[in-house]
């Protein structure tokens, strides 16, 4: 299975559609941003750079893994390859395996290029909370992995883009990736994985804790997502 | 039922009474079939016929709705899971961003018991091909990058599905050579095939299939002689004596006959026969005196043609007959 994994990440990482999207794309909408608040701060005075490297961290991360997983599981369902790998000795489990891990692997870069941006342009962090904020982000990300693969095996190649997109940009819009969603949205942002993602980097202000609202929203969400893409991926195998 | 076929040693795969529908459609349709060691079967039918259809059954892609499909004794998924089996699908996809040989590479490692990637890249003849991009081949190409993943190890079995499909035709001499150097190592090999001639150059046993029915299981020869498929031709001529019609269509193992020629003339006969030996014996028996005699086989083409028309017809009759 190691060699299933090594070879998902290495096709990922040397895909330039990947870096495009997952790397460039969040690491240059950051700096717009840096430069269109010019060093001030976003509503609820958090410092602009500070704000935006989190939500265009998560931005990358959930880019990253929702294409690597949903586009690429219902993709390779068309043509054929999950099949192909049916007839070899690997437990069924380890495509969706695989998937998952590379994802897993490749949010880090996405999260990466976006901190050392943050540090270059001058967001200051104790050593602990710079691991923490990175450990955090990669944590989180595993509930849109899930996410991704019950979209991969919910849906045919030409739906799941559209989906994806529809999907991914609505979140970020009512989440707080381009702008902080104001008091009257919370009540509804509570429901987007997404906003509670980037609620995940709050214990770095002064003053807080770990939210663990979020953490036990987004638990929720793990467990609603992991649960459709099992039972999608029974019925795919069912019918393949 | 055989006995060799109730000693799972001594059978690789079976089908028994197995039935398979996909709505209202019967893909396969009470199959009883014993795979033995050591044997090259072609899987012959055309489009629809049901051959993909049991492949899937076979390789537990799939599960029967009736009967049951056993390999090495056991289920499908568990001969899959020891490595015994290997397969090239038409539906087989390839990932892409990889190379060739890291594809390979790959199969060669989650096999139980996987070959060398270099002895498998030259077995498959793509050892050229090796550090291409495996989204940048030809259809050709791509089909015998399949093949190398089919066998990618140390299989019993070897399941092909119309495997020369997009090959040009010199490729496909390579690839059957491919294919016959797997048999001659004593692995059982099943292809599903259009192609008749690859058929009757690599198959010990040809299945036909029709319908979601065998309605065919011999030799190629066998095959071609159900059909009546050998033509014994030749001449009459008036000078070596007189000759009636019935006479000739007596002669054991006619089943069609064809005279052309004035009567009082020289008269062309053409007999096909299921047993062209015993008929040719039979002229000479009932004192006729064919010149420039020929017996040529029809090729299973045409064997193939006669026996799924023919039992066509039955079916026809069948329905006919009940409506």
């Amino acid at each position: 299975m190691t060699t299933l994994i090594q070879l998902e990440i290495m096709r990922t990482l040397r895909n330039k559609r990947y870096l495009m999207f997952t790397l460039l794309y969040p690491a240059l909408l950051y700096v717009f941003f840096i430069n269109a608040y010019s060093g001030g701060e976003v509503a609820g005075g958090i410092p602009a750079k500070s704000y935006f490297m989190v939500s265009m961290a998560t931005f990358g991360a959930v880019g990253a893994v929702l294409t690597g997983s949903a586009q690429k599981i219902s993709l390779e369902r068309k043509s054929g390859w999950v099949r192909q790998l049916r007839l070899t000795a690997l437990p069924g489990r380890a495509y969706t395996v695989g998937k998952i891990a590379a994802c897993a692997v490749t949010t880090l870069p996405a999260i990466g290029v976006v901190f050392a941006i943050g540090a270059i342009e001058g967001v200051r962090l104790p050593a602990g909370q710079w691991l923490g904020l990175a450990l955090a982000l990669w944590l989180g990300s595993f509930v849109f992995a899930a996410l991704g693969v019950a979209l991969g095996y919910a849906a045919e190649p030409d739906a799941v883009q559209p989906i994806v997109m529809i999907v991914y940009m609505l979140m970020a819009l009512f989440g707080g990736t381009w702008f902080p969603v104001s008091d009257s949205l919370k009540s509804f942002a509570r429901f987007n994985p997404v906003y509670l993602y980037n609620q995940l980097a709050s214990f770095t202000r002064p003053g807080h804790g770990l939210d663990t609202v979020a953490v036990a929203g987004l638990a929720g969400f793990l467990a609603v997502f992991v649960a459709a893409a099992a039972y999608l991926y029974r019925k795919d195998g069912k019918a393949a | 039922m055989s006995t060799v076929a109730r000693t799972p040693g001594g059978e690789v795969a079976a089908f028994r009474d197995v039935s398979k529908s996909y709505g209202r459609v019967r893909a396969v349709n009470g199959l009883d079939l014993v795979l033995r060691p050591g044997e090259t079967v072609a899987l012959l039918g055309p489009n629809g016929a049901g051959k993909s259809s049991s492949l899937d059954l076979l390789l537990g892609l799939r599960d029967p709705d009736r009967g049951s499909v056993s390999l090495f004794g056991g289920s499908p998924r568990a001969a899959v899971a020891a490595g015994r089996v290997g397969a090239m699908l038409q539906s087989g996809g390839l990932m892409a961003d990889v190379k060739v040989r890291e594809l390979v590479t790959f199969a060669c490692a989650v096999h139980p018991r996987g070959h060398r990637v270099d002895r498998v890249l030259s077995d498959a003849g793509i050892t050229e091909l090796a550090e291409r991009r495996v989204d940048k081949l030809s259809g050709g190409q791509e089909q015998r990058v399949r093949f190398a993943l089919a066998i990618a190890g140390a299989n019993d079995l070897i399941v092909l599905d119309e495997p020369t499909t997009g090959m040009d035709v010199s490729v496909r001499q390579a690839f059957w050579a491919s294919m016959r150097a797997q048999a001659a190592e004593g692995r059982t090999v099943l292809f599903a095939t259009h192609y008749l001639e690859e058929a009757d150059s690599i198959a010990d046993r040809v299945l036909v299939l029709h319908r979601g029915r065998l309605i065919a299981d011999g030799t190629s020869a066998e095959i071609k002689a159900k059909a009546g498929a050998r033509r014994i031709g030749f001449e009459l001529h008036p000078e070596d004596g007189a000759f009636e019609e019935a006479v000739l269509r007596a002669l054991p193992g006619t089943v069609g006959l064809d005279v052309t020629g004035q009567p009082g003339g020289v008269r062309t006969v053409r007999i096909r026969s299921t047993d062209a030996d015993a008929g040719v014996a039979g002229l000479y028996r009932a004192g006729l005196y064919p010149r420039g005699l020929e017996v040529t086989s029809l090729g299973l083409e045409q064997a193939f043609l006669t026996i799924t028309g023919e039992k066509d017809a039955q079916d026809d009759a069948l329905e006919e007959s009940t409506r």
